[in-house]
């Protein structure tokens, strides 16, 4: 069985469980992405995989073999610091060729491998550079081509591009991900950031309070996200409360929205739809009926603003798609049933 | 100097030269307020302490002259203080116990006031060794206080005392001894000529310092401590540690008094003898009272009571001394003492101490 | 953010405390050091301003090269000692709980309030026959009877490590602190077990923190007279030793400073080419 089997891996910092009994099958080449708020237990859980922590209990299974017990020399894995952790004293070709330095690899084919992995990254000629003179976005491939000189069987990284400013990090996102199907290397991110897990990921693993809430391809994670937090957390959403009226239909905000049917049994939940997915029209008896408080016009879309009663629906569309409407006109808020997902409790 | 973990004050352990200093301006130890005065200067610590307690209260009751005592500091310090001072016209004190050899060398700048010998009413007592003249005949210092540098050893490694210097010299001791470190304090090369040359005469020509340096380059191998601070040495002697050596024979005294296993013996060349004296600076203008202070040191009486108290070996003949066959043993021996060719570390100074630092060091 | 140059004497103030310590705490006894080196000895224990160049002939011998050879190669063991027992100890040190690491520091701290003359005494009273160690090896069945372990080479050399160790470790330590952990995990990463990324990641990241350190001790040692009077013999005396001897007990003022002067100078000699080296290895 080849892939990385996180198994039932918890761990606790004295009475604090910060990693809480996580299961995780990661097929092999898969790229995950490691999501979720701050303190949530991403760093541990990653650390525990490279062998920097110890687990409290659970097992680590790497293609079959239990690596638990292996030091994190012995792992055979590439990781990449959040502070890079780049070696100061060494130059660019040094620091790449660290790994195969303390394997005893020869100079010509630490040489070889060296300027393989500078043009993988795209940096050729950058060898006998000292780090310290390379920018944000150099440091961050050469970090990268260092954690990959011996084709690790897992490549682990830690908030890689958090300290990039946001174009650089788009790019590197990018390049981050062609690089990994390229080599087909299975890989782990942790981000704070969704868009970013969007971009890269095969699979989405939302983290809260040390335990996994959803793991799934980014677009399910996204369509159809497993509870409140989670839907809350990847993206804008709107989080409507919905419940079954006397006539058994269900209703958002008193409105019926036909075809949208509740689990068996459950008679109030909370309702989750985009911005993108909310239609606004002329007021009707079909619509829910709402004031526009704030029209906010980025130029590429709209996102309009709309109160009902106490509650406030974001729509977003392009500028095509919507007659202007302006601040305080009644609109008619229409909600397709097919865009709208019940989130369990 | 570096005396921190000394047991007991040694009488010539001296305050460092800065708090000397600050001592002598912050605390005089005026007596009484009197229209004469005298300022003596005597070695810091042990010294000061005793001649503070058993001879200036008697000296002003029996005389009305009135003691401001300064502590000196080590080396030759006070010898460079005195000199600055006095091209100043000033005198930090009037009268000085000095050293034999700072005493020669303040007598190449004229520094101390000749002494008019005819109002010591003892001074045809005093031992001639005790009297310091200017090459000319006049008298630059009489002698304050002295004390034994003596062959000591541990009874429980020598059950029998030594009897001569060569003991130091004797392949048997081997690692064994504890010297002083200094040419000008250890007075070893005296040692070698009495023991060896027939006499400290025969240091006289550099011929004769060379052969000495030759036969002292023998004890070398015995020798397992030259030291500078004579607390090192005292502890390593008491424990047996080092068994032999030199050392002062009235600290080893006190020792013995303690029970110690130790021993001072004067060996049959002689102890050593090393003493200073005192010396009025030509800037005081206080002749008389200087002369009548010295005057007072040298009856026989007070140098009784300096034996018994202080614990000083008498300047004076012994036939006109009060003390008792035991005292005078306690203090001094009737074997013709070594004494030290002070002259020979004022004009070769420079010499000798290299010779000597490259014996021992090379 | 850009600052101003310094345009009036006003910006200067700041400067001008450390400025004023600095001239009289250093170029003023330096100065005058010199001066009084070239002065003219008077074997009565004075010495006249002159200019003479004696007292730096006198030193031009083969006795005292090998004295400043031997004080130099003492330095060089004592700092090259202290800085590979104090660098370990002071990053495994890193790695304990803070109380821990508070303990370890005060500790430190109050062994740098032993005197140079309590640390002799103590150790000359370790290494004693009667008193000593090996007393204990005895005991233990070890040594067949107590051996004094001085005055030996050896005994100076433990004597001026111990001194010099608390201030090698407290010069160590913030760098150490410092040094950012994920860099030993990243070579651990890459295949390195930890002992090997101690030595070649560790290490070699404060390459320049360890040869200021070695800097450091080695002019300390090179300053301690008293340890080789009480602990060796006298061929492990120092030409500190001599430099007292003759300040103190020669009044021999301007030779004392003209070997203090020499010690000074091939000690910056010393220190340049240390870092001179150090730098033509980091510009490769
Ligand atoms: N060595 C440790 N000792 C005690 N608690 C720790 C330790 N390391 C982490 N924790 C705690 O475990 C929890 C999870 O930490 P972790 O670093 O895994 O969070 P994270 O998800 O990576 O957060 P961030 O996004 O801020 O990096 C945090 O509450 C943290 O305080
Ligand atoms: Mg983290």
């Amino acid at each position: 069985m080849s892939g990385l089997d996180i198994n039932a891996i918890t761990k606790a910092f004295g009475n604090f469980i910060a990693v809480d009994n996580v299961r995780l099958n990661v097929p092999h080449g898969t790229f995950v992405c490691l999501l979720g708020p701050s303190g949530c237990g991403k760093t541990t859980l990653l650390r525990m995989i490279a062998g920097l922590e110890e687990p409290t209990s659970g097992a680590i299974v790497l293609d079959g073999e239990d690596i638990t017990p292996l030091p994190t020399h012995k792992r055979n894995l590439g990781m990449v610091f959040q502070s890079l952790a780049l070696f100061p004293h060494l130059s660019v070709g040094d620091n790449i060729a660290y790994a195969l330095r303390i394997r005893g690899a020869s100079k010509e084919e630490q040489k070889k491998r060296v300027d393989e992995l500078l043009t993988l990254i795209h940096l050729p000629g950058f060898a006998d550079r000292p780090v310290a003179k390379l920018s944000g976005g150099q440091r961050q491939r050469v970090a990268i081509a260092r954690a990959l000189a011996l084709s690790p069987k897992l490549f682990l990284l830690d908030e890689p591009l958090s300290a990039l400013d946001a174009k650089l990090r788009e790019a590197m996102q990018v390049e981050l991900r062609q690089l990994q199907q390229r080599l087909g290397i299975t890989t782990i991110v942790v981000t704070h950031d969704q868009r970013e897990a969007m971009t890269m990921a095969d699979l989405v693993v939302v983290m809260g309070h040390g335990r996994i809430l959803q793991a799934a391809p980014p677009i399910e994670i996204y369509r159809k996200p497993a509870d409140a937090f989670v839907a809350d957390f990847i993206g804008i959403t709107n989080l409507l409360p919905a419940e079954v009226d006397s006539a058994g239909r269900t209703t958002i905000l008193g409105t019926a929205i036909p075809g949208l049917a509740m689990p068996a049994g459950v008679t109030r939940a909370s309702v989750s739809i985009r911005p993108e997915d909310v239609h606004l029209g002329q007021p009707g008896s079909r619509a829910i009926t709402g004031q526009v408080t704030f029209v906010r016009d980025l130029g590429g879309t709209i996102e309009t603003f709309v109160e009902v009663g106490s509650t406030s629906i974001i729509a977003v569309a392009t500028p095509r798609e919507r007659p202007n409407v302006s601040v305080g006109a009644k609109v008619g808020v229409t909600l397709p049933p097919e865009s709208c997902v019940v989130l369990g409790s | 100097m570096n005396r921190l973990i000394s047991t007991q004050v040694s009488r010539r352990s001296v305050l460092g030269a800065g708090l000397a200093t600050a001592g002598v301006l912050a605390m005089p130890s005026i007596l009484r307020a009197q229209d004469k005065s005298l300022k003596v200067g005597v070695y810091g610590g042990y010294f000061k302490k005793s001649f503070d307690e058993h001879v200036f209260p008697d000296f002003t009751k029996a005389t009305g002259i009135a003691v401001e005592s300064v502590a000196e500091p080590t080396g030759e310090a006070w010898l460079v203080q005195l000199e600055q001072a006095a091209k100043a016209g000033q005198a930090p004190a009037d009268l000085s116990m000095m050293s034999q050899t700072s005493t020669l060398k303040g007598q190449s700048t004229e520094l101390w006031t000749p002494l008019d010998t005819s109002k010591f009413k003892h001074y045809g007592d005093l031992l001639p060794r005790f009297i310091n003249k200017y090459p000319d005949g006049r008298v630059a210092g009489i002698g304050a206080v002295a004390w034994w540098i003596t062959l000591v050893s541990n009874t429980d490694v020598y059950k029998e005392a030594p009897t001569s210097w060569a003991a130091f010299w004797d392949k048997a001791n081997e690692d064994k001894l504890g010297l002083l470190a200094l040419a000008s304090n250890s007075f070893l090369l005296e040692v070698t000529a009495k023991t060896f040359m027939g006499g400290t005469n025969a240091l006289d020509t550099e011929e004769g310092l060379n052969k000495a340096f030759e036969k002292l380059a023998e004890v070398k191998p015995n020798v397992r401590l030259w030291y500078r601070d004579e607390a090192q040495f005292e502890q390593a002697l008491k424990s047996g540690e080092i068994p032999m050596g030199q050392y002062y024979h009235d600290v080893t005294g006190l020792a013995i008094a303690d029970g110690f296993h130790v021993r001072t013996t004067f060996p049959k060349e002689g102890g050593i003898q090393d003493s200073g004296n005192w010396v009025l600076s030509r800037a005081s203008t206080k002749v008389d009272e200087a002369h009548a202070f010295i005057d007072y040191m040298s009856q026989p009486s007070m140098q009784g009571v300096m034996s018994r108290k202080v614990g000083t070996t008498p300047t004076l003949k012994k036939e006109v001394l009060d003390l008792t066959p035991a005292e005078f043993a306690s203090v001094s021996s009737d074997i013709e003492p070594i004494i030290p060719r002070y002259d020979l570390y004022t004009s070769k100074a420079d010499w000798i101490n290299q010779k000597w630092t490259e014996l021992i060091v090379g | 953010m850009r600052r101003e140059a310094p345009k009036s004497f006003a910006d200067y103030t700041p400067l001008l405390f450390p400025g004023l310590m600095l001239v009289v705490f250093f170029v003023v006894p330096f100065s005058t050091m010199i001066a009084v080196s070239f002065f003219k000895r008077n074997p009565a224990g004075f010495y006249t301003p002159d200019f003479v160049i004696d007292n730096y002939a006198r030193f031009l011998t083969t006795f005292f090269a090998g004295v400043l050879g031997f004080s130099l190669m003492l330095a060089v063991l004592v700092a090259v000692c202290c800085v590979s027992i104090a660098f370990p100890f002071t990053y495994l040190l890193t790695k304990r709980s803070r109380r821990a690491q508070t303990l370890w520091l005060v500790g430190l701290l109050s062994v740098l309030s032993l005197s140079e003359v309590i640390i002799g005494f103590a150790w000359s009273t370790l290494f004693s026959q009667t008193a000593g160690i090996t007393n204990l090896f005895v005991a233990l069945g070890l040594m067949d009877k107590p051996v004094a372990l001085l005055p030996t080479f050896g005994a100076v050399l433990a004597g001026m490590i111990y001194q010099a160790l608390p201030y090698t470790i407290l010069v160590l330590y913030p760098a150490l602190v410092r040094l950012d952990p994920t860099l030993l995990e990243a070579a651990r990463t890459l295949g390195a077990s930890p002992v090997k990324a101690f030595f070649n990641v560790v290490t070699p990241a404060l390459r320049n923190t360890i040869v200021a350190t070695l800097i450091m001790v080695f002019v300390f040692a090179l300053g301690s007279y008293l340890l080789p009077q009480i602990l060796g013999r006298p061929r492990h005396w120092t030409l500190s030793v001599l430099i007292t001897d003759q300040a103190i007990y020669q009044s021999n003022m301007p030779f004392a400073a003209a070997m203090a002067v020499f010690l000074v100078l091939i000690s910056l000699a010393l220190v340049g080419l240390t870092l001179l080296v150090g730098r033509r290895e980091n510009a490769l």
